[in-house]
């Protein structure tokens, strides 16, 4: 088995694992945070996207010993029992989502470009969401939403 | 998944010893995007996985007294964000950012995309052309060897079992060399190359072809370099003329097959225009130096 002990969403968790669980099963099996989604499991769709010390990785790509002591955040991570952050606001407002089983991922991804780049161009978005696949909705709400938290972000608009 | 034993190396030293210990049936992570894939696939069944992950002195991005010296640990987004690389050599940019996606480039790492060594690797052909040359630790040891040595074939490089790559270095006549890569793929995100390929020149005097170096990935069982398009370049006039004559030679140094994505015939129209326009480009920022 492989201890690992780690901060997830600001908190630290630990658990006994076998070796060859993904950092994906380790937060869906053991600490049941199923917002990280399975999808392909090989690194090309991107549901299961969270960020590992600030950046965004495929879960499915990281075996839990590979993570411990590290700082993770998963789209449980985003949202206050008050309010949503704005990213998931945006996405709401605009309808970005349809079905929603990449959602989690893209947000994740979209957080992760906003903490690095507060002023994305929309070519910029395009390849931060590259990585994200999703077949219901042709990405341009999302886009749409991500520039639009960018700007509530920045504080240069007033959230809805 | 099958079941193996995971250990985790915190220097290239403890690696080698952990590889010697429980070899020959272990094998090393270090980013995971392939070895993950396999792993699920059970392409590989080790006893044992390796992870070298938290082996600082495989990190970092260097200028020293060799040259441009880039741990093997340093991942795409690592190469992208650099600032020496972003002046000195944007084709390493390009490269780098025409691999998997934001998601993938944070966790792949360069010295992962070369010891994988598929023949499509976008790391590859600007490093070739730039002559880099690689460092292998392993029991006796380290060794020095050109970056062409170091691929053997589709998937399998010179490393043994209880060997690690531990760097990667762009020698220092190299420094600045003018060079551009290109890559053709089906889309931009998340494809493998079709043809890649990179050219690295010097403008030598009465504006001839100096030291030019051209390399070429997916059309070959490795990455490799085009010497036939190389020698006739070497001393010759820079012009267009002279720029396609080297793109039907390039065709020549390749032996590109047919499979899935495209067919040979289609990879050899790609060989000679993009060694073409990867000589264009490259002269171009020679121009604005």
């Amino acid at each position: 088995m492989t201890d690992v002990t780690l901060t997830i969403n600001g908190e630290e968790r630990s658990a006994s694992v076998p070796p060859e669980t993904s950092l994906l099963r380790l937060l869906r099996d053991e600490f049941y945070l199923t917002g990280s989604k399975l999808g392909c499991d090989v690194g090309d769709c991107g549901a299961c996207t969270v960020i590992v010390d600030g950046m965004p990785v495929n879960a499915c790509l990281m075996l839990a010993g590979q993570v411990d002591g590290r700082d993770v955040v998963t789209i449980e991570g985003l949202a206050t029992l008050e309010d949503l952050h704005p990213i998931q606001k945006a996405f709401e407002e605009f309808a970005s989502l349809q079905c929603g089983f990449c959602g989690p991922g893209v947000i994740i991804s979209a957080k992760g470009l906003l903490d690095r780049n507060p002023d994305p161009t929309k070519e910029e978005i395009k390849d931060a969401l590259s990585g994200n696949l999703c077949r219901c909705t042709g990405y341009t709400k999302m886009i749409e939403a991500v520039q639009d938290a960018a700007r509530i972000l920045r504080g240069e608009k007033e959230a809805a | 998944m099958r079941a193996f034993d995971f250990v985790s190396a915190e220097s290239a030293d403890q690696a080698v010893s952990l590889l010697s210990e429980h070899g020959p049936n272990v094998i090393v992570l270090a980013g995971g995007t392939d070895i993950l894939v396999d792993l699920k696939h059970a392409k590989h069944d080790p006893d044992v996985v390796v992870d070298i992950t938290r082996a600082d002195d495989l990190k970092g991005i260097e200028v020293n007294d060799e040259g441009l010296r880039m741990g093997a640990l340093v991942t795409h987004t690592e190469i992208m964000d650099d600032p020496y690389i972003q002046e000195n050599f944007p084709a390493l940019v390009h490269a780098a950012h025409t691999i998997g996606a934001v998601q993938t480039r944070n966790l792949g790492t360069l010295g992962g995309n070369l010891v994988t060594c598929v023949p499509s690797m976008d790391s590859g052909p600007a490093l070739m052309a730039l002559e880099a040359e690689v460092t292998v630790a392993g029991p006796d040891g380290t060794r020095r060897m050109d970056l062409e040595e170091f691929f053997v074939g589709p998937r399998k490089t010179v490393l043994e079992h209880n060997e690690v790559l531990l760097d990667v270095i762009i020698p220092k006549r190299n420094l600045g060399k003018p060079t551009d890569f290109l890559k053709f793929g089906l889309r931009k995100g998340q494809a493998l190359a079709l043809v890649n390929a990179a050219s690295a020149l010097w403008v030598g005097e009465g504006n001839t072809f100096k030291d030019v170096k051209i390399s070429l990935g997916a059309v070959a069982p490795t990455v490799i370099r085009a010497p036939a398009a190389e020698d006739f370049l070497e001393g010759r006039e820079i012009t267009p003329e002279n720029m396609a004559e080297a793109g039907r030679l390039a065709v020549e140094d390749a032996k590109p097959i047919d499979d899935f994505r495209a067919s040979a015939s289609y990879r050899r129209d790609l060989i000679a225009v993009l060694t073409k326009r990867t000589l264009d480009n490259a002269y171009r920022l020679a121009q604005n130096d």
